[in-house]
């Protein structure tokens, strides 16, 4: 019976992994483990599923009925929504928390504003217009994901192209690509939109490394994230990856302040089994710099100082660990002795205690002895308001405004646009930038408060990318010089040819609006209308009655009755 | 004393033009009361900088400045630390000035003794300094007032009508003025308040100065027009005034109203609020046939209390204009108490604002009620000159005799 049933089991198993290669699936997985300097360490997980030879639907196509798709990897859920609204690229990120760039570097996923974040590149149509599809996207994605998707409407939609580059490839289609970025900075990110994303796996997470994805330990990570990325690589097919990223403190766990870590203290799993249907599954260690660490088990591979390990179901569980036998407990490095890990460091402030104007300052700090050219995006909902011609750029009390070169500005319209300013900043070698521009808060209306309406708004990160690094003479000409005789690291990786700029997000901002009292609507009508009944009909009263001459004596008015006063009409 | 007396105006000049130049605290530049989202100076500046920049200034909502400023500021005068206080001293000269000429023509003399008196109480009164320091452009909207009037007085028409359409093109709410002042083209400015009698409108000599008025306000709004290049600014500047879409707090009575007011009311007020600044055209006019000078002071006034986006050079312009109707003092009624209530809101409306808005240790309630309590004040004064100017018609009364009304 066992053997039978065994049988059954491996031909069944079988006869899935033909079908999906003859269509032309394919499953990867992988997970990537940074350790940190300051003792943290970083986790990103990654699910690729590619479809081969397929193409994103043409919009133009909308009004037919689509030809039938049939999936067997790829998630069934997206791949509807993506053909049902023609969406050739799309970029959804949830996170919490803040991403010290500082301290950890660049994420492996370049996508850390806190919040929703959903970017598009539709093709554009005469039949079903972008915006008409970016909506149903939305509350498609917000019905899938259960996140709050909904809201990010056109008073948080903008289109900055120069910052949000597609990253696959875009097919040729009758009508342009359009890009739609919205940003919802203020959701939050829990196991309801978890469960769902492991939902879209073909393992789910009884199998293979999404085992590990559990919800108690994700989420009181010091930072978490989950993105799902579908992009169109011509020559390829359409390729779906869902990624989870995470930063996690061992020595938060540790009892005795210790950074050491395995895959069952972090996640509270290892990984029993692997996925049948991946084609490849790999576990990823980076190592640390230093020599005076232990990894355990032996990895199959190790190139380029990472550490690769295979998950295959013939051997025992996959535990990955890395202890430090010789540190005693963590001692995290002096903030001043160690260099930030980006070629650009960024502050953004809002400042001044005022409800009705404040000033947003931007410090952006280069760390490299070149000079670097970086966009900056600013989509600000109409929640903030720009005295643009007060945008001031400043290093070391001396104005410098030439290095500020505006691209291009749309101005809000209140209940109805953000305000989008992309902008090229020059930053000399080693200097510290800073940027002021007054800003003005509007004052809403009572029914458009939220209910919580003293913590106040949320405002959306501002971007940064770095895009040219060399002399001041071949930025103007947007191209990259070979370096100067300071061959460093990062010089190296900085001027490396071929390089995608990478996008760097500020922390988000919190503006409190001034509102008004919430129990006073009745109060305000009728004190207004009073004043405003009062004067009229005094007015009124004034203009329209006939004026009297009334003829009082002082002396007789305690003895004869008030019918002696003669009411004459004549005025003299 | 004459001498003294012709040295004062341009001593005043003087002294308002080394006032501009101190240095604009940051108070007085982003403040509420002084200057309006219609009239605010940093506003313009952004206007202008979008303009220089190729950006559209009406394809945003933060705009709301006549083409017409946006023009002459970009190409002819441009706004810079110094041509700035220049210019607004200038515009308060010139309506200080024209407030003299208005007097002069209404007593029909060359000078006069209170001369002097009433362009210091246009150059001082803190009302109209402190928007004017502040660069609000409702400076210029009351000299084009005061221009209006003078050139009706001295019966220029078209030079009249001409500042009456380029005042409406600044600022909407002043089309309540366009009757009384057709109306005083025709008459005389000469006082007439204690002699009323009825005045025949003679439609052959009404219907062309109308005509003219609209015909400066299609050429202005064309002018304007062209210098946007499409029709955006009609809805940013003069649609303001009628859907009150920026709820920024002011001294005026419709921001609280309409900030408080659930979204199915709100066409319906502004209507009704837009509505009732034209109930006052016709029955002032009427009453007041005998003196159109006294009507267009009195629609002032109006607008004064009811704007919907005042500032306190609305009022101020009201409270110098009672200047040039001295036959008036004997017969108010409570001058002392709308003086007082002046005080004590003018006192109190800064205060307020920046308990509310600064400290935070008031609410928009405090805020709003010295703005009630202004509204008061102002329709106090209305009140009484309305009472007063009536009043005057009967006359000095005998012993044991009181006027009342039926």
């Amino acid at each position: 019976m066992r053997w039978r049933g065994c049988w059954r089991t491996c031909f069944l198993l079988a006869l899935h992994l033909v079908a999906a290669s003859a269509q032309g699936e394919v499953f990867n997985e992988d997970l990537t483990l940074r350790p940190l300097r300051d003792g943290k360490l970083q986790a990103r997980f990654s699910f690729t599923t590619l479809l081969k030879g397929a193409t994103p639907r043409d919009p133009v196509a909308l009004e037919q009925d689509d030809e039938a798709q049939h999936y067997t990897l790829f998630p069934l859920a997206l791949g509807q929504i993506l053909r049902e609204h023609a969406v050739t690229e799309l970029h959804l990120t949830l996170n919490a928390g803040k991403w010290n760039y500082d301290h950890w570097g660049h994420p492996d996923e370049p996508g850390v504003g806190t919040g929703a974040e959903l970017w598009v590149w539709m093709g554009d149509t005469a039949v079903a217009s972008v915006d008409r599809r970016w909506q149903g996207l939305r509350n498609s994605l917000a019905g899938l994901f259960c996140a709050s998707l909904g809201h990010l409407d056109e008073q948080r939609t903008t289109s900055p192209t120069l910052t949000f580059q597609p990253e696959g490839s875009l097919p040729d289609f009758a009508h342009p690509h359009e890009l739609r970025h919205a940003t919802l900075p203020s959701e939050h990110v829990c196991t309801e939109n978890l469960t769902p994303f492991l939902k879209l796996l073909p393992c789910k997470s009884l199998s293979g490394i999404a085992s590990l994805l559990n919800p108690h330990k994700l989420f009181d990570a010091d930072w978490h994230g989950l993105g799902v990325h579908v992009r169109y690589r011509e020559g390829a097919g359409v390729e779906v990856r869902l990624a989870f990223q995470a930063v996690i403190d061992p020595v938060r766990y540790s009892h005795v302040g210790r950074r050491d870590w395995s895959l069952r203290s972090l996640f509270d799993h290892s990984i029993e089994k692997a996925c049948p249907v991946a084609r490849s599954s790999k576990v990823r260690v980076v190592l640390p710099s230093e020599t005076s660490y232990s990894i355990s088990p032996g990895p199959s591979d190790i190139t380029d100082s990472v550490a690769t390990y295979t998950v295959d179901t013939a051997e025992e569980a996959l535990d990955v660990s890395m202890q430090w036998p010789g540190e005693s407990n963590f001692k995290y490095p002096a903030t001043s002795s160690v260099p930030p890990l980006t070629d650009i460091s960024v502050h953004r402030n809002l400042k001044g205690t005022s409800q009705a104007e404040a000033r947003l300052t931007l410090e952006i700090t280069n760390n490299l002895p070149i000079y670097v050219s970086a966009g900056y995006l600013e989509t600000m909902p109409w929640h903030l308001q720009f005295y643009l011609h007060t945008l001031h750029a400043q290093i070391n009390d001396a104005q410098r405004d030439d290095l500020l070169n505006i691209i291009s500005y749309t101005p809000p319209v209140p209940h109805s646009r953000p305000a989008l300013l992309q902008a090229v900043l020059t930053l000399p070698p080693q200097a510290t930038l800073h940027l002021t521009m007054d800003v003005a808060k509007p004052f809403l209306r009572y029914t458009e408060h939220p209910p919580d309406a003293q913590r106040g708004w949320d405002l959306p990160p501002a971007v940064l990318v770095p895009f040219a690094f060399g002399e001041l003479s071949s930025i103007n000409g947007t191209t990259a010089v070979e370096p100067p005789t300071m061959p460093s690291d990062r010089l190296k990786r900085a001027t490396a040819q071929g390089r995608r700029p990478r996008r760097m997000y500020t922390p988000v901002l919190l503006v409190d609006l001034a509102t008004p009292d919430f129990s006073m609507p009745y109060n305000v009508i009728i004190l207004s209308c009073t004043l405003i009944a009062l004067t009229f009909g005094t007015i009124f009263n004034l203009l329209t009655r006939r004026f009297v001459v009334v003829e009082v004596d002082p002396i007789s008015v305690p003895d004869t009755p008030m019918a002696d006063a003669a009411a004459d009409g004549t005025p003299r | 004393m004459n001498a003294a007396a012709d040295y004062a105006f341009p001593a005043l000049v003087v002294a308002r033009l080394v006032l501009a130049f101190v240095p604009l605290p940051n108070a007085l530049k982003y403040d509420q009361q002084l200057s309006s989202p219609l009239t605010s100076y940093s506003r313009l500046r952004e206007g202008i900088y979008l303009l220089e920049h190729g950006i559209d200034p009406y394809s945003g909502g933060f705009f709301r400045h006549s083409p017409l400023l946006l023009s002459l500021f970009s190409t002819v005068l441009p706004l810079t630390r110094y041509t700035s206080p220049l210019l607004w001293t200038a515009v308060d000269s010139v309506a200080a000035w024209t407030l003299v000429r208005i007097w002069r023509l209404r007593t029909g003399a060359k000078h006069t003794s209170r001369d002097t008196q009433i362009a210091s109480l246009y150059l001082l009164n803190p009302y109209i300094l402190l928007p004017s320091l502040a660069f609000s452009t409702s400076s210029m909207e009351n000299m084009l007032c005061l221009l209006a009037i003078m050139f009706a007085c001295r019966g220029r028409a078209s030079a009249s009508l001409f500042a009456l359409a380029s005042l409406v093109h600044l600022s909407l709410p002043s089309i309540l003025l366009a009757a009384p002042l057709i109306l005083l083209n025709i008459s005389r400015p000469v006082s007439r308040l204690a002699l009323p009698r009825p005045f025949d409108i003679p439609l052959r000599k009404t219907l062309p100065l109308i005509t003219e008025l609209f015909g400066y306000a299609a050429l202005l709004t064309l002018a304007s027009t062209i210098v946007c290049g499409n029709w955006l600014w009609v809805e940013k500047t003069w649609g303001a005034s009628l859907t009150l879409p920026d709820l920024s707090p002011n001294p005026g009575l419709w921001w609280y109203f309409f900030t408080e007011m659930f979204d199915h009311f709100r066409p319906f007020f502004l209507m009704v609020f837009s509505v009732h600044l034209l109930i006052y055209i016709a029955p002032i006019c009427i009453k007041f046939q005998h003196d159109f000078l006294f009507a267009t002071f009195l629609l002032v006034g109006v607008l004064a209390v009811f704007k919907p986006y005042p500032t306190l050079s609305d009022p101020g312009l009201f409270l110098s204009m009672f200047s040039i109707f001295p036959e008036i003092y004997p017969y108010l009624r409570h001058p002392i108490v709308t003086a007082l209530i002046h005080l004590h809101a003018s006192l109190l409306l800064p205060l307020f604002n920046s308990l509310w808005l600064r400290q935070g240790t008031g609410n928009a309630n405090f805020f709003y009620a010295s703005t009630l309590v202004f509204g008061m004040g102002n329709g106090a004064a209305l009140m009484d000159a309305i009472w007063a100017g009536l009043r005057i018609a009967i006359g000095e009364l005998k012993e044991g005799y009181e006027v009342a009304q039926e």
